[in-house]
């Protein structure tokens, strides 16, 4: 290797290269000097090189350069300056000599055709461009944006490497591209934002190489790892007290454990083989073509940007791996935009054993000499200068020879991504990718009415027909949702809501939105005055949960009785359920004494009874109750009875005497009676409260109106549109359109005729009647013609508004039905 | 204002009347005839009027410990007494009357409004208990100088003051002192003060305030230094080695020994003095650092026990209001079916069941009961050994000091008594030739003598060790002795009160059942 590369030096006699280097270099050189061919020898070399031809096999690619637009593209694309010939010179000899030292070895990926049929050399491609989006900052989020940005298109040959290599720009203006177009934008943009990355040509999966994530399990359905903690064990203190004596046969408890053991055991066992089963069912078919697959992927070493460890990054999921990941079979060679590497390590296991020291030219074979070295460690660097020292005087012709060539500046132009397409990513807005049981679905913010940006469906089967749950991102609305979770099984929604909500909801559950129904709706407590944490409805009873209230409630649950039938046209508002019981507890008030603070209090409404439950006290085991009866006002002689020992009975934990008064009974009732009267009223207010989160809802529904809805009614249900049928609905629905704005404008312009003869008419008769009219005639007539004058101009707007907007309306709503889903299949090709 | 007493007759708070104010101010209609029904108590009044009754003397007022609001307006006293028993007064209106100098509000300490309007006082004082103070109204009296404001600075809560119509209010200066020496007053004479009239008394006032405010917080400083010295000492005693950190218990053997001061005189005696006090206060030293490092060693010792009772407790109590739980729902469901149905014999078979369950929960809070006892008394007892063991421990080796001490003295003592021989023999030979006061010579006269004094002043020395060794003892083993009495009476308390407890509530749930079978019998 050593002679190849003196001979590759000798061809680039124009630079010289600096003193220090030159002594690094000859330490360097020290090492292999075992190698070293004589000179005849190697010019036989070369010339049997120079006949070898590689030759690489014309096959057609999806995104070929017929599709490319090549006239507008500036001249650097169309043309190689002098050094970028004599680099891609110094290439192909490097090439030639490389192929005739690892003769075994897959020929290199040194300078493809770009789209204007010029070979680049590939590291001139890579042109590191810092973007202006701080968004683009972080290796994982610019990895997401090209992922999103460009579709894939597959390799023209899945085992040979492709014949051309389009300039960045182009990739980023038709969003498409192979993996090496992903992973040079990639690159560019890695290096710009000053990572250490580098474009990798190699081997791995099939999967990884197709894209195909339908063995993976889709991210957002991994669940974090809990942490199990482990329990301290509990040392028994000094005093403990000794546990009470057991009394159980020790030989029993044993052998039940036993036997428990054993069930154990087996179940475990048989869960084991289960999962056993499923995941031999799960692996995939054996690929006749593994280890050959092409691929490239982008490295990124460590050092630079904190990088504590070196990674991959696949740039079509924008997945980050270990370098010993099994999914990477291979790596040829890898490049930046400085210099090009070829490894020289052995692949048999993978990239496993692999070392990314990028120094050592013993495993990494450099293209280009000197152009700022990377590292070597420490200790080597110095041995080998003191080898060098020794090494002086032998090297010392070669010194002039060996010279730095410098890598040509890159020919792309610099990377734009506009505004726009930044914030759109993917091509129109729209992404999908297949995961293993579940789908998902993504979209630019904005693109779609309502908010959604993304939708997981989540299937039963491997097939993906049955769909088990459905799970939908928002963003932007104006009710805060966040996300939608629905459960196709058991048809429980889920929606969970950002702070900002108008009734603070953070979490709501439901099947369907009628109320009065089964429902869980959790709130920002701290967001609402009343300290509401949780309402969960049934269709007889509610029950709430408060947090952080000044009056220590936290609990309110209330059962409903049927709702009493009435002929009248009775609504749930005229109507409301009866109230049957409520039940409300209280966290315990410090300022109080246990005795005093009620823990507990029932109101039975239909047997007009208050129950009180009171805190325990720190060392009793007992609780103080209470219960009031209201029952007989009168008695047998008909007086009015105020309060009797019989109406309240209580037991205390420990008597005292103020609480056997009557008078205090009296008053504590009376107070209750308040207190009933006011959680009813706090009660209905909570239903008023639901019944405006429901109608609101209804109002977000609405907004979204299907507006093929009705035409689709007309077809008959279940079967699949035909080409003709779906023409004609849009038809349909677009001629309806027209009419309906034809029919609008035609109402404004009757009307404004309307009010115009009107007006005429009553100056006719104020003209005639002049002389004859009274004053308060004249004033009458006068403020109607400034009426009518008002009333006249504005339908003379809404008539000129109306013509200059319907036709962008009409528009619009052709475009929609372009898009429209159901639709698409079908008008695609007339767009 | 101000009658006389011959216009008019003074009146006697007495029992009629102090019935008629309450029941005129208690509750009213169907509360009224309520607590007519059953009569009020003086002491759940919370709140009293006699205004304008004549009333020359408080009196009679012992009976109203709830009380919160006494309105004594528009009467002639003329002394503030007998509102000691009052302790829960928060609002007290003594305005209008004759009364001369304010005093008798000691035990008030609960009182944050006080009218004194229009009375006859000269002086604000006597009311540094009442640290609650927020609104204090003392205007048309005979306040005359200014400086009797600053008696209010103590009352960080007051907000409201007002003092119209006293003699200092015709001082032009009046108000901005008032404002400049109380800061957090708010409203003055009824008038929210502004930012200005502050601005003017502060600048005006500025230099004597910084003077009162740097004097209070000198006497501030120095009452936190005294506190923190009487808390040192406090844990000193608390570890029975008061004053043995230093020469304490050395000056005090001396502190009554005249003899000892005599013979000091003679040669060789300071020298001798010196070291015996240098071993002593090492001694003395000793002792106290191993009281200090014993008394920790209880008091860990202690709290452990107190942690694991706690511990105990908490469990037994878990336990048992689980029982109770449980059983509540039982009980509940029993009640709801017996209610609810008509069957006689069916009510009665589960009457029956129910009063079965009931003294099934008996049972069983008791067994829980009895076996906390069973496990309470084990561990309670090893404390006990314990804790004795350790004061046994610390005993001794105060003893064994103490002896060391003893030691000291003997040998001192010895040593002195040599040197007063040879120097009576000198003094026979007419050797001596130092001066020697009168009285120190008049001790060598004779043997005898010399050997007297000597010994007096050596068993003076020795009483006072004992003593000091005597008090130690008796303190730490008393402090055992309570403890341990103190955890056994606090177990027997807690075991009776519970029992008691269990008693309660099992009969309230007979009784529940009981008044249930008559309610049913009768419907």
């Amino acid at each position: 290797m050593e002679v190849l590369k003196e001979k590759v030096e000798e061809e680039e006699a124009a630079e010289r290269e600096a003193e220090a280097e030159q002594a690094a270099r000859r330490a360097a050189e020290k090492e292999r000097e075992d190698s070293i061919l004589s000179q005849e020898e190697l010019l036989d070399l070369e010339q049997k090189l120079s006949e070898i031809e590689v030759h690489i096999p014309e096959i057609p690619v999806a995104f070929t350069k017929s599709t490319i637009d090549t006239s507008t593209l500036p001249e650097s694309y169309r043309t190689n300056t002098p050094k970028e010939e004599l680099l891609i010179q110094v290439a192909d000899n490097f090439s030639r000599q490389y192929a005739h030292l690892c003769p075994d070895r897959e020929p290199l990926f040194l300078h493809p055709l770009n789209e204007c049929n010029i070979p680049k050399f590939v590291s001139t491609t890579v042109r590191p461009t810092l973007m202006p989006y701080p968004e683009l900052y972080n290796w994982d989020s610019c990895a997401e944006f090209v992922s999103d940005f460009l579709t894939m298109v597959p390799l023209p040959s899945a085992i040979q490497l492709p014949e051309y290599l389009f300039s960045p720009t182009s990739v980023l203006k038709y969003q498409k591209g192979n993996c090496f177009d992903f992973s040079v934008l990639l690159c560019a943009m890695l290096i710009g934002a000053g990572y250490d990355a580098y474009c990798v040509s190699g081997y791995a999966s099939q999967e990884m190489c197709l894209m195909d994530l339908t063995r993976e399990m889709c991210p957002l359905l991994k669940k974090p790892k809990k942490v199990v903690e482990e329990k301290e064990k509990v040392i028994p203190k000094k005093y403990a007290i000794k546990p009470a004596r057991d009394l159980r046969s020790k030989f029993e408890l044993a052998q039940q454990a036993k036997k428990e053991n054993e069930l154990k055991a087996a179940e475990e066992k048989k869960q084991k083989e289960e999962k056993e089963k499923i995941l031999e069912a799960n692996k995939p078919p054996p690929d006749p073509m593994h280890g050959l697959r092409i691929h490239a992927w982008v490295l990124i070493l460590s050092g630079k940007r904190e990088v504590p460890e070196s990674f991959f990054i696949d740039p079509f999921t924008a997945r980050s791996y270990k370098t010993q990941d099994e999914h990477f079979l291979g790596i040829e060679s890898i490049w930046n935009h400085k210099n090009y590497w070829v490894n020289m390590q052995d692949c048999w296991n993978g990239c496993k054993d692999l070392t990314f020291d990028l120094g050592d030219p013993l495993r990494w074979e450099f293209l280009l000499f000197g152009t700022e070295k990377p590292y070597l460690s420490l200790m080597e660097e110095e041995e080998e200068e003191d080898l060098a020292e020794d090494d002086d005087i032998e090297n010392l012709d070669k010194e002039d020879e060996n010279k730095n060539f410098d890598m040509p500046c890159s020919w792309v132009e610099p990377i734009y991504i506009s505004p726009k397409d930044f914030e759109t990513r993917s091509p129109q807005g729209k992404k999908v990718i297949q995961y293993k049981q579940a789908k998902l679905e993504k979209w630019t913010p904005y693109l779609n009415s309502n908010g959604l940006v993304c939708r997981l469906t989540i299937y039963e089967d491997v097939d993906c027909l049955k769909p088990v749950e459905v799970r939908e991102w928002y963003k932007n609305r104006e009710d805060t949702l966040e996300m939608r979770q629905m459960d196709k099984i058991s048809n429980w929604t889920t929606e969970y809501f950002k702070p900002g909500h108008f009734l603070a909801l953070r979490v709501h559950t439901y099947k369907t939105m009628i109320p009065e129904t089964e429902r869980t709706m959790e709130f920002y407590h701290q967001a609402r005055v009343d300290g509401l944490v949780k309402r969960t409805e049934t269709p007889r009873s509610m029950t709430e949960y408060y947090e952080g209230r000044a009056d220590f409630l936290t609990y309110r649950h209330i059962d409903y009785g049927p709702r009493s039938k009435k002929f009248s046209l009775s609504t749930a508002e005229t109507n409301p359920r009866p109230m049957l019981k409520i039940t409300e507890r209280f966290n315990r008030n410090p300022e109080k004494m246990a005795d005093d603070d009620v823990a507990e209090r029932i109101f039975v409404v239909s047997d007009e009874r208050i129950q009180l439950r009171y805190h325990c006290r720190d060392d009793y085991i007992t609780v103080s109750t209470r219960e009031f009866l209201k029952r007989n006002e009168v008695d047998n002689k008909g007086n009015k009875i105020i309060m009797t020992p019989e109406m309240c009975i209580s037991y205390e934990v420990e008597p005292r005497e103020h609480t056997k008064k009557l008078l205090f009974q009296y008053e504590m009732m009376m107070d209750l009676k308040n207190e009933e009267r006011l959680s009813k009223h706090q009660v209905w207010e909570s239903e008023m409260e639901e019944r405006q989160a429901q109608e609101e809802h209804m109002r977000q529904v609405e907004a979204d109106l299907d507006y093929l809805a009705p035409f689709l009614v007309q077809l008959p249900p279940g079967e699949k549109l035909t080409r003709w049928q779906a023409l004609r609905l849009k038809d349909e629905c677009l001629n309806d359109f027209k009419q309906r704005l034809i029919d609008k404008a035609n109402l404004i312009q009757s009307r404004f005729e309307k009010e115009t003869q009107e007006l005429q008419k009553k100056q006719q008769w104020y003209q005639e009647n002049q002389v004859t009219m009274t004053i308060e005639d004249e004033d009458a007539y006068l403020t109607y013609c400034s009426q009518a004058m008002f009333r006249i101009r504005i339908l003379e707007q809404r008539l000129n508004r109306h013509k200059e907007l319907a036709p962008h309306k009409y528009l619009a709503l052709e475009e929609k039905l372009y898009r429209d889903p159901r639709l698409i299949e079908y008008l695609k090709v007339f767009v | 204002m101000i009658r006389l007493y011959d216009t008019i007759e003074p009146n006697v708070i007495d029992e009629e009347l102090l019935k008629l104010a309450v029941e005129e101010q208690g509750p009213q209609e169907a509360a009224g005839q309520v607590a007519k029904q059953e009569g009020i108590n003086f002491k759940d009044v919370k709140s009293l009027q006699l205004d304008f009754q004549n009333i020359l003397r408080i009196d009679n007022l012992w009976q109203f410990v709830s009380l919160r609001k006494l309105q004594l307006d528009n009467n002639i006293i003329e002394k503030i007494d007998g509102l000691e028993s009052l302790v829960n007064l928060v609002w007290l209106d003594l305005s209008f009357n004759n009364i001369e100098t304010i005093e008798g509000l000691d035990t008030l300490v609960n009182l944050e409004d006080l009218s004194l309007f229009s009375n006859r006082i000269a002086k604000m004082d006597a009311m540094d208990s009442l640290v609650k103070l927020q609104v204090f109204s003392i205007g048309n009296n005979m306040i005359d100088n200014l400086l009797n404001v600053i008696y209010l600075r103590r009352f960080t809560y007051l907000r409201s003051l007002n003092l119209a119509g006293n003699p200092i209010c015709d001082d032009e200066e009046y108000k901005l002192f008032v404002t400049a020496y109380l800061p957090d007053l708010v409203y003055l004479d009824f008038r929210l003060i502004d930012a200005h009239t502050r601005e003017l008394g502060d600048a005006k006032y500025q230099y004597s305030i910084y003077e009162l405010k740097h004097r209070e917080n000198q006497i501030q400083a120095k009452l936190e230094e005294e506190q923190a010295t009487i808390a040192e000492l406090e844990k000193h005693k608390a570890a029975y080695v008061e004053y043995l950190n230093g020469p304490f218990l050395f000056d005090s053997l001396y502190s009554e020994d005249v003899e000892a001061a005599k013979l000091a005189y003679l040669p060789g005696v300071p020298e001798l003095l010196e070291t015996y006090k240098t071993k002593f206060v090492e001694i003395c030293q000793n002792i106290f650092d191993y009281g200090l490092v014993q008394q920790e060693k209880r008091k860990a010792e202690v709290a452990i026990f107190y942690e694991c009772l706690e511990e105990a407790l908490q469990e037994n109590r878990k336990q048992g209001l689980k029982e109770v739980e449980d059983f509540d729902k039982i009980y509940t469901a029993y009640l709801n079916t017996i209610r609810n149905s008509n069957d006689i014999q069916f009510v009665d078979t589960k009457m029956s069941e129910c009063a079965e369950e009931i003294s099934r929960l008996f049972d069983r809070l008791m067994t829980l009961e009895m076996q906390l006892v069973e496990q309470l008394e084990e561990t309670i007892n090893n404390f006990e050994r314990n804790i004795i063991d350790m004061v046994g421990v610390f005993v001794e080796n105060v003893q064994g000091l103490m002896a060391q001490c003893r030691d000291l003295e003997n040998h001192h003592h010895e040593k002195l008594l040599e040197i007063s021989i040879n120097t009576l023999e000198k003094i026979v030979k007419s050797e001596f030739d130092e001066d020697l006061p009168d009285d120190v010579r008049a001790l060598f006269s004779d043997k005898d003598t010399v050997v007297n004094a000597v010994g007096a002043s050596h068993d003076i020395h020795l009483l006072k060790i004992d003593n000091r060794e005597d008090d130690l003892i008796t303190n730490v083993t008393s402090w055992c002795t309570a403890t341990v009495d103190k955890v056994h009476n606090d177990e027997l308390d807690r075991n009776r009160k519970r029992v008691k407890e269990i008693n309660q509530y099992v009969d309230h749930l007979q009784t529940d059942l009981d008044n249930m079978d008559f309610g049913d019998l009768l419907d």
